[in-house]
């Protein structure tokens, strides 16, 4: 019973965080290029944007790979980076064309 | 190549020329001396001892540089010309090597399932992805259509 219900919570609390994050990797040229891009989105929605890097956190690659469902379909078949996922709408950004439009259309969604 | 398959991959060696290869069933005819129907099989332990360790390492941007370049010889899509950007991507893949073992992409991250994570390592099979039919790179954008 009681396993239930922890999980039930675990569920619940997960549903209730509603974070913007933004997933990147040191290593990719592209997240580079994007960083500025996000960060400038970020401030101007006051500092929303949670940036978690990939590929030298195991905690943040397993955070990403946990949304794999969402951001697969979103980058054509695998977890890439730079990617957006918006944590209340459940709806991601993925790939090196992401506009400055699109990321904050994403975020006020 | 399914699970399935990749189990069903074992080692084989030419009896000639000592060629080691990874798969269902060993080649007909030896890529490297030509020999027929020269394959037998060898245990890993066996093959690792026939393959020779001679020191050479892909392990420099100029080193991946050169072996993309070679790879793009003949095929429909070429090197990005942007070669600041090629650079800084070699550097990724050579961190990841570091860090992780084998040269993923570092435009993706593993999934934690070591032989899925095998179709990260690049050059990967970038035909099959959505991103290069449509805009014709490959998803880092490294390999770009002539
Ligand atoms: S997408 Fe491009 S850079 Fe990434 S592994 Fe495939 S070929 Fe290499």
């Amino acid at each position: 019973m009681n396993v239930g219900v922890d999980s039930s919570l675990k569920g619940d609390s997960m549903a209730e965080d509603n974070r913007l994050i933004f997933f990147w990797g040191r290593e990719c040229p592209h997240c580079a290029k994007l960083h500025p891009v996000v960060n400038e989105v970020s401030q101007e929605l006051g500092g929303s944007i949670t940036e978690l890097e990939v590929w030298h956190s195991e905690e943040n690659a397993t955070l990403m790979r946990s949304y794999k469902d969402v951001l697969l379909e979103a980058c054509g078949g695998s977890l890439g980076v730079p990617s957006l996922y918006n944590e209340k709408t459940k709806k991601a950004l993925c790939g090196k064309n992401i506009t400055k439009q699109e990321i904050v259309e994403w975020a006020q969604e | 190549m399914t699970k399935e398959e990749m189990v069903k991959k074992k080692l084989w060696r030419c009896n000639v020329c000592n060629d080691i290869h990874y798969g269902i069933r060993g080649p007909v005819i030896c890529p490297t001396c030509g020999a027929r129907n020269a394959f037998a099989l060898i245990d890993y332990p066996e093959a690792m001892k026939v393959i020779i360790d001679r020191g050479d390492r892909l392990d420099e941007v100029d080193k991946l540089l050169d072996l993309w370049e070679k790879f793009t010889h003949d095929k429909p899509f070429k090197l990005n010309p942007d070669e600041d950007f090629v650079r800084q991507l070699a550097k990724g893949e050579l961190a990841n090597e570091a860090n992780h073992g084998l040269k993923y992409c570092p435009c993706r991250i593993t999934t934690g399932d070591f032989e899925d994570d095998l179709d990260l390592i690049c050059p990967c099979n970038f035909f099959i992805q959505p991103v290069y039919k449509e805009s014709g790179e490959c998803w880092c954008g490294l390999f770009v259509k002539r």
